[in-house]
Parts: structure tokens; C-alpha cells; sequence
């Protein structure tokens, strides 16, 4: 599967991208809007056993509304969170249709639980269109668009040269979704 | 590396290597289990390594493939060196920690330090295959001699991966400060004339950030949790700095001259730099890159201290080296000269470096078993 999506990769349209991503990254994450400090609280303070304070504080950094779910719903939620393992998206079709109709909330609370996983986020995926990965625009939770935004992050991350990669408190996926964002607004 | 010294036994290819390889998880007692679905695998970045020699006399030709192609056997004699050096510390990293693995605080500490030891011992298989592959007999000889020395022995090749990691926070200090050395060290081979060593550098100095990120997020969890006092830490970093600063070699290097001079090892910012380099400094050169980086990263590690403690700070570059103008010589942790007698210069070190009281109370109280001396985290994949 891998080999078959290397094939549909144009290098030459990565190289100006890889060449920036720890400039790109600086400029996305640090923004004061991005709240920096609070995403690497979140690292730590996301943790299992899950509870609805660690998914408010989600919310809270990604700037949402408290999600407005019943007690079931809440517990369907977190038993989604403890089973999902990457790659896999399709459990999403187990979700009630509030959970899956906003992949922004759904894939943040997916990514402080499992890093792989990233946050979903528009400017990221005109990050992508610009390298070549044509990503189609949703505000559900497709589990088949989702996946390939995940995974194309995944490859992305693969393929970068070592020049990429930062020492620092953040997952991988983190870096390159950022770094894509910045990317994608210029 | 000695030049007198000879492996009796070894095996003529990289298959035998690896059964030697095997057993030597067994004899250091590391668990192959411990790997899970983790696979040795042999990466080549050609990409990054790049196809004309980057700096040097031979500047502007083609890199060389195969051994064939080195127009010296010094220039053989000293890329056999340098790969067999870096893979000495590889394997020594893990002789020195995998017993670590069985006292981890949290579950997260015990699967990075796991990570981190799988892609230690991937890099120093990487190692051996450059030697089995590329340099004929004497290559397989280097390669049988990686998991000949050995760490608990004192037998590798450079001091500190010789030095016992007895406990965690020697852990974080090793990984923050010496497997950063080894990132300089790595990304000075990345140019090098020779490609397969280059293009073997890329994907370790990927795995790498996550070595040097888990030291630095160590530290600072540490200082986070604000159980062990802020000038009880500064201790070990006055202890671990010396020895970082010590791994970059002599001053004047006549070696590492050499090297530059065939091509093989470059500046650590060989690539960025618009100055030419200064031949005869270039140990000196990287050093003071180090330090560079170890300050700003000290200020971030500081940041999450508690009200009242002090802040940590790297001690000055003069401080207790064994190696370079100021080995032996008798400077403060703030660089000034060190006026007083022999007796007070123990009294002063004894301040300032952990003793065995320390480590006692390192051990017994603030990292005893129930104690929250590390912030918490999850793993997460």
C-alpha cells in the first residue's frame, strides 16, 4: 500500500516544504493563538483513564464550545478513545452522528490520546494540495477522508530528511500537521 | 582504537554478524523480547548524502561508492575508525542502560528508554554492516570487535560510555548531553566523502531528536515535579557537562584535520556555513557549538522550576576537563581560576559534583520507590 502511494509522490514539490519545516512549525505552533503552553499541559494532562474534564480542556484549546452530549454519548466517547488504534478510522461508523459531525473536535480529542492521529485542520490540508495530496473538504468525520489525511501526514513524515525533525515536547505528527498549516496559508 | 589488537574468530559475513549480534543480547542481558515487532533494518538516506564531495582536497569530485574508489588507505584507516568509534558507543549505550528498564518510573520512561535502546543497537547494526560490507576482512574484524568491548568491563573505546548510568536521572543527564555530542557527531559524518557513511547518517539523526528529546522532557518533568532540590540537580549537570565537552576531542586535532582534509568529517554546520573553516580548530569549532546549545537548552529546562529554586545553568567550558587547554587545570563552575590549596579544591568539588552521600540520598529519598520525583505521562504511540 505504501509503495503503491510513493509512487504518486512528486519529490521535487516536498523539497521547498522540507526545506522550512522547522521555521514553519515555529510560525504555526508558537503563534499566541495556537496557545503553546497549553497544548504541552495537554500532553501530559490527557491520560488514561479518560475523563470529561480532560475532553473540556480539549475543547478549550481548540477554541470550541463545550460539546453539548448526552451521559451515554460521553461514555460511548471514551470506551471510542480507549479501543481505536491507528491506522484505523472506521470505527468512526460506531459513533452517534453528533460525535462524527465535527472531525475538528472529534480528531483533537483522537490526537491527545493517541498521538498518531492528527488534528484535523483546513489550512493543513491546503498545506497538502500545495505537495500534491489532494485531501477532499469535510466538517464530518469520514472515516475514509480522515484516514487519508492522517496517513498522508504519516508519509510526509516518513519521507522528510533529518533536517526536519526537533528535539523538543512535541509528537512528530504535531510538527508536520503545524508546519503544513503555515505552509498552506501562504 | 589499538592497532595491535586481534580478533582470532570472526565471522566472514554480516549473517555470522548477526548470530554474534544475538548472543550478545543474551550475554548483556538484554531480552530480544523486549523488542517486540521492532525489526533491524539497514536505512540509507542517498537523498541527503549527496552525490560530489562537499569540503576537503578531493572537493568538487564524486563521493565514493565503494572502497575501491578511496584513493588512500589512510583515508580507508580513518573512515574505519570513525564507523567503528560510533558504533562502540551505539552498543555501549545499551550495555550501560537496559538495566534501567526494571526501575522505570512510569510506563512512558520505560518504553522510551526501550525506543531508544532498540535504535541504539540499530544504529550500531548499521555500523556493522558498513564494516562487513564495505571494508573486506579488516571490516569484519572492526565489526567483531563492536560487541567484543564492553561497557560494564571499561573496555569501549571513549570514557564516558564506559562510566556506569546507575540510575535515572543519570539516564535523562546521558541522553540530554552525551547522546547529544552523538548528535553533533552524526550530522558532522552526514557530508562526509564516503557515502554510505553519509547517507547512513539521515535516519539516525531522525531517531536521534527522540533520544535528545526524551533527556531534555526528562529534566525537565524533573524540574516540573519539584521533588529533587534545583542545586542538588545542578550537581549533575556540572558532572555531565565536562564529559559532553571532553567527547569532541583534543584542541588543535590534527586528526580531525585530517578528516576535514579528506572530505570524511565536516563542520557540524558544514552545509549552512558561508566561512571557510579553520582547519587546525575544528574540534574547538563544534565544541563551542555544543555549548551553545546546551545553554538555550538549559533556559528551557529551568523555565518550569518552582518559586524560590534556583536556576540551572551549564558550567563554564573550563570547568573540570580532561581534555583540551584547560585539562587538569583548576578553573570554578563559573570559569574563574581556582586560587585556593589542594585541600580546598577537594572541598570546593565535593560541592559541587554528587558524592556518594548524595547518591545515597538521591537513591533512598528522593527517588525512592512511591515517590512522585518525575511529572507524570502516558505512553502514547
Amino acid at each position: 500500500m505504501q509503495t503503491l502511494a510513493l509512487l504518486a509522490v512528486d519529490k521535487e514539490k516536498l523539497r521547498p516544504f522540507f526545506s522550512r519545516v522547522p521555521e514553519l512549525f515555529e510560525q504555526h505552533h508558537h503563534d499566541s493563538g495556537q496557545k503553546p503552553e497549553m497544548y504541552e499541559e495537554l500532553l501530559y494532562k490527557v491520560h488514561r483513564p479518560y475523563t470529561n474534564d480532560m475532553l473540556s480542556m480539549i475543547d478549550d484549546w481548540m477554541g470550541l464550545e463545550r460539546r453539548n452530549i448526552s451521559g451515554e454519548q460521553e461514555i460511548m466517547l471514551r470506551l471510542f478513545l480507549l479501543a481505536i488504534r491507528y491506522p484505523d478510522t472506521l470505527l468512526f461508523d460506531s459513533l452517534d452522528d453528533i460525535l462524527v459531525n465535527d472531525v475538528r473536535r472529534l480528531s483533537a480529542y483522537l490526537h491527545f490520546s493517541s498521538h498518531t492521529y492528527t488534528i484535523w485542520d483546513n489550512d493543513t490540508r491546503k498545506g497538502l494540495a500545495k505537495l500534491g495530496f489532494e485531501i477532499p473538504d469535510t466538517e464530518k468525520a469520514d472515516p475514509f477522508i480522515y484516514g487519508a489525511y492522517v496517513g498522508t501526514i504519516e508519509l510526509i513524515k516518513d519521507l522528510a530528511p533529518f533536517t526536519c525533525f526537533l528535539e523538543h515536547d512535541v509528537p512528530r505528527q504535531r510538527l508536520f500537521q503545524a508546519a503544513l498549516a503555515a505552509y498552506g496559508r501562504e | 582504537m589499538s592497532t595491535t589488537e586481534i580478533v582470532e574468530k570472526y565471522h566472514p559475513n554480516f549473517e555470522g554478524w548477526i548470530q554474534e549480534f544475538q548472543e550478545w543480547q543474551t550475554r548483556i542481558g538484554f531480552d530480544p523480547a523486549w523488542l517486540g515487532d521492532y525489526r533491524f533494518e539497514i536505512r540509507f538516506d542517498w537523498d541527503s548524502a549527496g552525490d560530489e564531495i562537499e569540503f576537503g582536497d578531493f572537493s568538487g569530485m564524486p563521493k565514493w561508492k565503494r572502497r575501491m574508489q578511496i584513493p588512500q588507505q589512510n583515508i580507508i584507516d580513518a573512515i574505519l575508525t570513525m564507523v567503528s568509534v560510533q558504533g562502540d558507543t551505539e552498543f555501549a549505550s545499551v550495555e550501560q542502560q537496559n538495566h534501567l528498564l526494571a526501575t522505570a518510573p512510569t510506563e512512558y520512561d520505560r518504553k522510551s528508554a526501550l525506543r531508544i535502546m532498540c535504535e541504539e543497537q540499530r544504529h550500531g547494526w548499521q555500523m556493522a554492516y558498513l564494516l562487513c560490507t564495505y571494508f573486506g576482512e579488516q571490516g569484519m574484524r572492526e565489526a567483531a570487535k563492536l560487541l567484543e568491548r564492553n561497557a560494564q568491563d571499561g573496555t569501549r573505546l571513549l570514557g564516558s560510555f564506559n562510566a556506569p548510568i546507575d540510575h535515572w536521572l543519570d539516564f535523562f543527564c546521558f541522553t540530554h548531553f552525551i547522546d547529544r555530542d552523538g548528535k553533533f557527531q552524526l550530522k558532522m559524518l552526514s557530508t562526509s566523502s564516503f557515502q554510505p557513511l553519509a547517507a547512513s547518517m539521515g535516519p539516525m539523526l531522525k531517531e536521534e531528536s527522540f533520544h535528545l528529546g526524551t533527556g531534555a522532557n526528562g529534566l525537565r518533568r524533573i524540574v516540573k515535579a519539584g521533588v529533587i532540590p534545583l542545586d542538588f540537580l545542578q550537581k549533575y549537570i556540572n558532572k555531565w557537562v565536562s564529559t559532553g565537552l571532553d567527547l569532541f576531542g583534543t584542541d588543535e586535532s590534527t586528526s580531525a584535520e585530517w578528516a576535514y582534509v579528506y572530505g570524511v568529517k565536516g563542520r557540524y554546520d558544514e552545509r549552512e556555513s558561508e566561512m571557510d573553516a579553520d582547519r587546525e580548530h575544528l574540534n574547538e569549532a563544534s565544541r563551542g557549538l555544543y555549548f551553545d546549545e546546551l545553554k538555550a537548552e538549559m533556559i528551557r529546562i529551568s523555565k518550569g522550576r518552582k518559586e524560590g529554586e534556583p536556576e540551572l545553568f551549564i558550567p563554564s567550558d573550563k570547568f573540570n576537563r580532561g581534555i583540551g587547554m584547560y585539562a587538569g587545570k583548576r578553573y570554578t563552575v563559573k570559569g574563574d581560576p581556582f586560587e585556593g590549596s589542594d585541600g580546598e579544591w577537594d572541598e570546593y568539588l565535593a560541592g559541587i559534583l554528587p558524592s556518594d552521600a548524595d547518591e545515597k540520598l538521591l537513591m533512598d529519598e528522593y527517588m525512592a520507590p512511591g515517590v512522585e520525583w518525575i511529572q507524570y505521562r502516558e505512553w502514547k504511540e
